[in-house]
């Protein structure tokens, strides 16, 4: 089945969210309509409320590039999307395409987590694969790492994913908002929504794995 | 030149990306979304290094069962050799990966094709300039972490001098190995002096560092999608004229570069025109 078709299925079912957006259906002769999920009930009106109107998913990555504060969006699931637009979309391809560019990859990853195929590393096996500057993070202490968790996952830290790694096999991560979070912004049932995944720590994650292995190291 | 469909294939450009720097990652989307309006491929994805969707995902993106990787970078080195291949556990030329058959192409900076992008850049912010009276600097970043870096730009500056282009001198220059484009003047016998960046983004490097390093800015500046005035050539600096050029990568012609580098990888390797 492709990814399309996947998230026809996952929709079919209920999905109606991913991260901070909404999903909603057959609008004004589209197929889909996404907005900002704080933005729902004004895009459910017929004028859009005054939203800027945007058809097509080209300006996704436009769209997911500045927060509204003015800064720079590096990593996706970052909890401030901007809000004030609304995006036409003509088929599930299409929306496929748009839930690509606002949080790449999220709806692949769910689906093959869904199929029991999602490949997760745990901490200590993505430092251990670091070369070049990155090499000297495979250092960290364990309380080091753990502490990391606290002081850059989570929503505190603006991140949206739901963390399924752990330190190593027989380590799990410390409990804590970041390590319980369930990878769904808002209030609704998780059934109602593709959560966002990490499977393995990101770059930046490991950048401030080198910079406290630094400091443990006294350098 | 174009290459023959290929409606059962993915394509995966593989970028750096910035953590810093949103103009570092533009010229990928802008080389996949005018690949992906010429419907060679049954899909079109990027990847990066520093930004979303990581190497480590975007397989989890792509529906076909035969992806064509081309590493939009601008020469062999440290990504190609080892960050590529290591975060998409590629063990080759093709490699079975998830289920799939990745072949890995080589990057786009080290195709033949890029000399006469150089020369084209060169005319094109120079018109007036005379080839006889006038310095080609190829200017690059330079490391001590593989040699094989620099060798790129070196090559163009071989190919450049012998293609009869007729410039009276033609060198590379680096910000962090010899020679310093920060001596870009003395590297320069003649008084016109044009300074192509080989680089694919007008990111930190080309847009905010080596215009410090040339002189053209006495501090590094905001990034080129933050600026409100843009930059006008000539500078008259150091007793030159001189003429700084966006990066190589940002024309619209490095999609047909990627695409050269997909049919140079089925002619070396054979045909793969159908799922594997």
């Amino acid at each position: 089945m492709t990814l399309s078709a996947r998230l026809q299925s996952l929709i079919d079912a209920g999905v109606h969210r991913i991260g901070e957006l909404e999903i909603r259906l057959e609008t004004a002769g589209h197929s889909f309509l996404l907005c900002h999920h704080l933005d729902a009930e004004a895009a459910g009106r017929e004028d859009f409320g005054g939203l800027e109107i945007h058809h097509g998913p080209d300006d996704a990555r436009d769209l997911s590039t500045w927060s509204e504060d003015g800064g720079y969006r590096f990593a996706k699931a970052q909890t401030n999307l901007r809000r004030g637009w609304v995006m036409l979309l003509a088929d599930i391809d299409q929306l496929r395409l748009a839930l690509d560019g606002f949080y790449p990859a999220a709806v692949g990853v769910f689906a093959a987590m869904l199929d029991g195929t999602l490949d997760i590393q745990n901490l200590r096996e993505k430092l251990e694969r670091q070369t070049g500057m990155y090499r000297f993070a495979r250092t960290i202490s364990d309380e080091g790492a753990q502490r990391l968790v606290r002081e850059v996952c989570g929503p505190a830290h603006q991140c949206a994913r739901r963390i399924l790694w752990r330190l190593n096999d027989n380590t799990p991560l410390d409990d804590s908002e970041a390590s319980r979070y369930n990878g769904v912004p808002g209030e609704i049932p998780e059934n109602e929504a593709i959560p966002l995944l990490c499977r393995e720590a990101c770059n930046h994650m490991v950048a401030e794995c080198r910079r406290v292995a630094k400091e443990e190291a006294g350098k | 030149m174009s290459i023959a469909p290929k409606p059962q294939s993915a394509l995966l450009i593989v970028g750096h990306g910035s953590t810093e720097n949103p103009d570092s990652s533009a010229p990928y989307f802008e080389h996949a979304a005018e690949i992906r309006r010429r419907e060679l491929f049954a899909e079109v994805h990027t990847c990066f290094w520093k930004e979303e969707p990581s190497m480590r995902e975007a397989l989890y993106m792509i529906d076909s069962g035969e992806v064509y990787v081309v590493p939009d970078f601008i020469s062999e080195g440290y990504f190609t050799q080892e960050v590529i291949p290591r975060e998409l556990d590629l063990t080759g030329r093709s490699s079975n990966v998830r289920g799939k058959t990745l072949h890995y192409c080589q990057p786009v900076g080290v195709h033949p094709s890029m000399t006469g992008l150089l020369l084209q850049r060169a005319r094109e912010i120079a018109p007036d300039a005379n080839p006889a009276e006038t310095t080609l600097i190829i200017t690059g970043h330079g490391t001590g972490l593989n040699q094989n870096s620099t060798k790129a730009i070196r090559d163009q500056v071989g190919l450049i001098t012998a293609s009869g282009a007729g410039f009276a001198h033609v060198t590379d220059a680096y910000m962090e190995e010899q020679p310093f484009i920060a001596e870009w003047d003395k590297l320069s016998p003649t008084e016109n002096v044009i300074v192509v960046p080989f680089f694919i983004a007008d990111g930190l490097h080309s847009y905010q560092d080596i215009p410090v390093l040339l002189g053209i800015e006495p501090e590094v500046g905001p990034a080129a999608s933050e600026r409100e005035v843009f930059r006008h050539n000539p500078h008259h600096l150091r007793g030159k004229t001189l003429y700084y050029s966006s990066a190589i990568g940002t024309g619209r012609h490095m999609a047909d570069v990627i695409l050269d580098q997909v049919r140079d990888f089925d002619l070396a390797h054979g045909e793969h025109t159908t799922s594997l």
